[in-house]
């Protein structure tokens, strides 16, 4: 009974269409890469990534670029779904795909898939760009939890992305969204800085980034902190599969 | 199998009901027009059935099934219901080659109906670009997609140029004429009237009449006839004595409840002459509005 509603490689097809087809999505998109290994590699070839300047975890400040990164896989997953309540367009979408799981299942499957792929390049990319020009004092594949944290970076990037398109199902909006999750982000995690532990670390954003790390930062470890992050994500998207599926479109 | 059925179909808003215990079918091979002031109902009802809302209770079929159990539903139904819903930072294009794809629908279709719809010299442009009558086209070209035997169109003239509506009655007809279903929603019963076989008219979310276009202008609108004659005194006179009266407008005159045919016969037979002599249908609109507007009068009284 439920397999019915599982995704369809027509319904999949659809949604890669729909995603491709917009800039706005497509530019979000480029951005995960752009920014996350941009702004690491313009870093590391500041200089300021030196010796001692590193903090007290030299992988994390690896994937400094991440935080310009996820705000983009953010936008990505916003404007990805917020594109079906632009003018009613979800309605056609639920006039050619009518079951609603399935519809659901195929566009968060879409999303998923890119930003994973765009993800892990964009780790890959930034943990590179910083070996070549950060010089000797930069976490090389030797470090540990090295591959771990390139392989994290492509799952946290996408756990961001679904966690804003889930909860762009819930309020129909993609600027409330981007409203709510960017000022959560920069603000609150800025604030916080550098504190160990504390509620904060259970936020989507610090929860995650502990599979950057290399060393203990607070009570979450870096899968379990991954996992936290997932949680959210889950959530967000129980939250607007319940929304698609019993409001009128 | 193309046949559309509404079964006691109730939709209720809080304590507003928008659709009342409809219950009609919609047969293929005719085009239905299905009228009622704007606010009757009409859209809630094909929302209703193709499932983008959920009815309060009764059900809304297509040859037996619900629309929400189609497995390819633009294979079956093709459906216009907002020219807006396409996102207009999309191409044409792309717009109909994402609505192809996951009906199975292959691309070179897409090329078929853009040309169709005449929209093809611009099909790469983004849709925010378009007129309203250029969405409207793009609209029955994503309804026409799957080639399918149900076509349900709210409003479809809406933004047309009188060219434009012309081809779309030409359309509908021709959509019926080769056996599909064709319900075409409108508020205007004159423009309705003159492409419909039957008419669902709706007032309030309830069912006022279900009944062909003919029958209705037969039984509702009362026949009258306007003429000019040089000899006002003597016609008078005769159609007196046939127990009918001419009333004086301005420069002509016009006799009620009459044929245009009866009047000729029976001023040839006198031998009185007429400069000018016909049927006038005025009537219809009126026969629409006088129908919906005592359900309207029910509810504003409230």
């Amino acid at each position: 009974m439920y397999g019915t509603a599982l995704p369809t490689r027509p319904a999949l097809h659809a949604e890669w269409i729909k995603i491709r087809s917009l800039r706005g999505t497509v530019g979000a998109l480029t951005a995960i890469l752009v920014a996350t290994a941009g702004i690491q590699a313009l870093s590391a070839a500041a200089g300021t990534v030196e010796d001692g300047s590193l903090g007290e975890d030299p992988l994390f400040a690896a994937f400094f670029g991440i935080n310009f990164g996820q705000i983009a896989a953010i936008a990505f997953g916003a404007s990805a779904f917020a594109a079906e309540f632009h003018n009613g367009g979800l309605r056609v979408s639920l006039t050619s795909v009518p079951n609603r799981t399935r519809f659901y299942l195929s566009k968060m499957a879409v999303v998923a898939a890119l930003a994973l792929a765009v993800g892990l390049a964009a780790g890959l990319a930034s943990f590179t760009a910083g070996q070549a020009l950060g010089g000797a004092s930069a976490p090389g594949w030797d470090t540990p939890g090295a591959g771990r944290a390139v392989v994290g970076s492509g799952l946290y990037l996408m756990v961001m992305a679904l966690f804003a398109a889930g909860l762009t199902a819930v309020l129909r909006s993609g600027t409330l969204v981007l409203g709510l999750l960017i000022p959560l982000i920069l603000i609150v995690s800025f604030v916080i800085g550098g504190l160990v532990g504390g509620p904060a670390q259970y936020l989507p954003d610090r929860a995650g980034q502990m599979v950057l790390r290399s060393v203990e930062h607070g009570a979450l470890g870096p899968w379990t902190g991954l996992g936290v992050s997932a949680l959210w994500a889950l959530a967000a998207l129980a939250a607007g599969w319940l929304a698609v599926r019993h409001r009128d479109a | 199998m193309n046949t559309i059925q509404m079964r006691a179909l109730t939709k209720e808003y809080g304590a507003k009901t928008a659709v009342d215990h409809l219950t009609f079918d919609v047969l293929p091979g005719r085009v239905t027009g299905f009228l009622g002031p704007n606010g009757a109902g009409k859209s809630t009802t094909l929302r209703l059935l193709l499932g983008l809302d959920r009815a309060t209770s009764g059900t809304a079929t297509v040859g037996g099934l619900r629309y929400t159990d189609l497995e390819q539903p633009l294979l079956r139904v093709g459906a216009l219901l907002d020219a807006h819903a396409a996102h207009g930072s999309r191409t044409a294009r792309s717009h109909l080659r994402a609505l192809a794809a996951a009906n199975r629908i292959p691309a070179r279709r897409v090329e078929e109906v853009l040309e169709r719809t005449g929209i093809a010299p611009a099909a790469d442009r983004r849709i925010k670009t378009y007129s309203l009558g250029m969405r409207q086209r793009l609209g029955i070209a994503a309804a026409l997609l799957g080639d399918p035997g149900v076509i349900l169109l709210d409003e479809p003239a809406n933004g047309l140029d009188p060219e434009g509506i012309i081809w779309i009655r030409e359309l509908m007809r021709g959509l019926a004429a080769e056996g599909r279903t064709v319900l075409v929603s409108s508020h205007l019963m004159s423009e309705t009237a003159a492409f419909a076989d039957h008419l669902l008219i709706l007032g309030r979310g309830r069912l006022l009449a279900d009944t062909p276009t003919a029958a209705f202008i037969e039984e509702r609108s009362t026949p009258r006839v306007r003429l000019r004659t040089s000899e006002p005194g003597r016609l008078r006179a005769a159609l007196a004595e046939a127990g009918l009266e001419a009333v004086e407008g301005s420069g002509h005159w016009t006799v009620e409840g009459v044929r245009a045919e009866r009047i000729g016969a029976l001023a040839a037979r006198e031998g009185i002459p007429v400069l000018e002599l016909a049927d006038e249908q005025v009537s219809l609109e009126q026969a629409y509005l006088d129908l919906t507007a005592v359900h309207a009068e029910f509810t504003t009284a409230r």
